[in-house]
């Protein structure tokens, strides 16, 4: 009787362990350490090459609803530009929230370098539809896809943008991205232009960017909340300096939120084991049971 | 028959061929890729009116679960509130009237009441759906996780090791091996760089395929399901 | 004899389609790039989807193996009918103008059908707006010509939301409500996936779905009774009609992909060997 209660345990049961196992965490830091990858390390170490005459393209291609997982990776990317005083060009291509979060990225991460000018080290272009086309375009002129800045001021009196024609002045593009537009910069950006490009996405879209990485469309990949603590496990270990900022009590961040998902797949894996282990056991005793 | 049949498969079939004629002519002739950038344009100028006919169908459906009470009618009251406050504020705000200025933050970074009730109400409200989940993954994984054949083993195999590989535990369980941290990421990468892509690709080319042979078909008017008519 | 002249069109094709379309791109100073691969393969694709076409509306008879998911639907209404529950449609997130959209649409024409042939409840709740409108004209005339335009009214096909969680939510509520038989997932989905079909395991529906997300195909596939993957569902509508043009069609695109393989696998021997050319035909950079 007990194994079949197992084998059909109450949902319920299910979903308040994982709420305690996401929430312990939180509120009290395990502090797993994290390993990177080579997917990570390589959009690293291209940043790690590139220095104060380089441009760099930032598209926000993500809303609010998979910012807990980008965000972070965001967060981490550009204060690494900024610390190499890479300069940035940011542009929203998500309809849903994308305009948003750059806007709002971009400002906290410049607000921790005031030495650093709006429209000559960095500037945010804001939103514009039509996604590919926006992409195929600015491969000819940006100016044409973005005539004015996110502020309102037109691009020719940008300074930065008087640098910056199409993607031949462009150094890196990094998308951080949900669904397939992570993608569109692979395979119509990098493939069109040859312009180099990673791509920080979710768990759930990273496995389908292996492939373009492997095909060496993208020359890096953040996948998650995994690649982004990865990415911040680089940083503070390269800069020593930003560390307090990751340890700031209060502050989310991917290293602490690997913590939560470390403990709820372990969470899941034990009921895996469980769950097939009273299947094997009941279909012991049923064969046992069976005459002949 | 012919507004409601023939003339849209003509322009099925004009339009249809827009973008695969562009895709190729872009280089040669300048200026061509405008035109299913304008298409593009048209549509969503299209969408917006077809978002007007689904709103209306909303508070229609609303309107008659209350007025006949059917269950679940105060729901369609708060329904309806939350359109009518939202639809409001964001018309307002789009107009700019009053203290409504704009959709997104101010020039000072003074927070309009449009993006107000969005942070408060629509992003947490959009979260915790989301958040559901990493509850039902859980439900799902236990329930469905079961060693009955080769391929739910294979199965199972291949998501413990992802799980392990993409978190600290995998790590952790080879820690006292020389190198040992990073067997089991390694092997996940493997994982993922290899069978994964491959098998992805695999869907991905089926998947193209099929996507051209409905375009085709639809370019060429053989497939009319859009229409609500039968094919032919 | 029709294998050596597939071969020969085909070389002929991509020796043709290389020599058009070599070219650089103005304006970028980027290297040079051609359209010859994409246009070799467009070509030879749509040449063997419309030989298919028309060797089957000449009487051929095409055999498309059998898709257990399409053959379950006529159950998953049977089910209905017999417990006296509503069918669940959801054409899925996508926009009309989406593949994955048009094929849903195809489906629910079958499962209206049905619906109206057993006299069983359908709703499809719809999250794009131009999809609801479409779904309204598909759902009425298949009533129409099941002969029962009687039983269908407004609330048949309804639209909820267009943004994606509002869109779950709702479903989701309604489906604990009224608690359908069974629930048809055909389509784009995204992160509802896993949401929509969990909430509906959890009511006791049976639950058919499909769609050509790579992403979300796992989530399906351990939830649902049965899938439809990537291109079942974009066969699922000639499947269902059985029309000579839409079979062909199938017909053209496995083909095309019997032809992708034997290309893979010569490019794999002529790589060993050193030979590049497939790989560089093949690249668009």
């Amino acid at each position: 009787m007990k194994l079949e209660r197992l084998v059909r345990l109450d949902r319920r049961i299910i979903y308040l362990l994982i709420a305690v196992g996401t929430l312990l965490p939180i509120l009290w830091r395990i502090g797993f350490p994290v390993s990177p990858t080579p997917p990570v390390q390589a959009l690293f170490a291209r940043l790690e090459t590139l220095g104060p005459g380089d441009i760099v393209l930032a598209s926000f291609d993500y809303g609010p609803t998979t910012a807990p997982e980008i965000t972070p990776m965001a967060r981490a990317v550009l204060r690494h530009c900024f610390e190499r005083r890479i300069r940035v060009v940011a542009i929203a291509l998500f309809p849903l929230g994308g305009v948003t979060m750059g806007g709002e990225v971009l400002g906290e991460m410049a607000a921790e370098y005031p030495a650093l000018r709006d429209g000559e080290d960095y500037v945010y272009l804001g939103y514009k539809d039509g996604t590919q086309a926006a992409m195929k375009l600015m491969g000819a002129s940006f100016a044409s896809v973005f005539p004015f800045s996110n502020a309102g001021v037109p691009v020719e009196e940008i300074p930065l943008m008087q640098q910056v024609r199409n993607y031949a002045d462009i150094d890196l593009v990094v998308s951080f991205s949900t669904n397939v537009i992570g993608e569109w910069w692979a395979n119509l950006v990098n493939a069109q232009f040859g312009v180099p490009v990673a791509v920080g996405t979710t768990a759930v879209w990273a496995p389908k960017h292996f492939a373009f990485l492997d095909s060496g469309q993208i020359l890096g990949l953040l996948g998650g909340l995994k690649g982004a603590s990865e990415y911040e496990h680089l940083l503070v270990a390269a800069y020593p300096r930003l560390e307090p900022l990751y340890e700031r009590a209060g502050v989310y961040t991917a290293m602490k939120g690997m913590d939560a998902q470390t403990v709820d797949h372990a969470i899941i894996m034990l009921f895996i084991l469980i769950g097939n282990a009273a299947h094997f056991w009941m279909r012991r005793r049923e064969s046992a049971r069976r005459p002949g | 028959m012919f507004w409601k049949l023939r003339l849209p498969l003509i322009l099925t079939f004009l339009v249809g061929c827009v973008p695969v004629v562009t895709f190729f002519l872009a280089e040669r002739v300048p200026g061509v890729s405008i035109v299913p950038t304008t298409v593009e344009r048209y549509m969503v100028i299209i969408a917006g009116f077809a978002l007007l006919l689904g709103v209306v169908n909303v508070v229609q459906g609303s309107v008659r679960r209350i007025a006949q009470r059917r269950p679940g009618w105060p729901f369609a009251i708060s329904l309806l509130a939350g359109l009518l406050v939202m639809g409001s504020f964001g018309v307002l705000s789009a107009l700019r009237v009053g203290p409504f200025q704009g959709l997104l933050a101010g020039p000072r970074g003074e927070v309009t009441p449009f993006l107000w009730m969005t942070r408060h109400f629509f992003d947490p409200l959009q979260a915790a759906i989301f958040s559901l989940l990493a509850f039902y993954i859980a439900s799902a994984a236990f329930r469905a996780f079961r060693v009955r054949n080769l391929e739910a083993a294979l199965l199972i195999i291949a998501a413990f090791l992802v799980m392990l590989g993409r978190t600290p535990l995998g790590e952790y369980i080879f820690r006292w091996a020389p190198g040992g941290e990073r067997w089991l990421p390694g092997l996940t990468d493997w994982f993922m760089a290899v069978p994964n892509t491959a098998a992805q690709r695999g869907v991905i080319i089926g998947a193209a395929l099929g996507a051209a042979s409905l375009s085709l078909r639809v370019i060429l008017g053989i497939e009319r399901s859009y229409l609500g008519a039968k094919e032919r | 004899m029709r294998a050596t002249v597939f071969l020969f069109a085909g070389a002929a094709f991509l020796a043709g389609a290389r020599a058009l379309g070599q070219g650089d791109r103005p304006g970028t100073g980027q290297s040079p790039a051609g359209a010859g691969a994409p246009l070799a393969l467009f070509l030879l694709f749509s040449f063997l989807v419309i030989f298919f076409i028309v060797r089957s509306r000449r009487g051929h008879e095409l055999f498309i193996r059998r898709i257990p998911g399409i053959q379950a639907m006529e159950e998953a209404v049977g089910r209905a009918t017999e417990l006296g529950k509503k069918v669940l449609y959801l054409p899925g997130g996508g926009k009309l103008e989406d593949n994955q959209t048009i094929a849903s649409l195809a489906v629910l024409r079958h499962v209206a059908s049905l619906s109206a042939r057993h006299a069983t409840d359908l709703a499809v709740l719809n999250k794009d707006p131009l999809t609801f409108a479409a779904a309204r004209e598909t759902v009425q005339e298949a009533y129409l010509q099941a002969g029962r335009p009687d039983l269908y009214h407004d609330e048949v096909v309804t639209y909820v939301t267009y943004d994606q969680f509002a869109f779950t939510g709702a479903v989701a509520g309604y489906m604990v409500r009224e608690k359908p038989a069974a629930n048809f997932f055909i389509g784009d989905y995204q992160a509802e996936a896993l949401l929509l079909a969990e909430t509906g395991q959890a009511t006791g529906a049976i639950q058919i779905a499909g769609t050509a997300e790579v992403t979300q195909l796992p989530f399906f596939a351990v939830v649902c009774d049965y899938t439809l993957m990537g291109e079942e569902l974009y066969a699922a509508g000639a499947y269902l009609s059985r029309e000579p043009a839409m079979l062909g069609s199938i017909k053209g695109q496995d083909f095309t992909k019997a032809a992708l393989i034997l290309y893979l696998i010569a490019g794999i021997v002529l790589e060993v060997l050193g030979v590049h050319w497939l790989r560089d035909f093949m690249s668009i950079q």
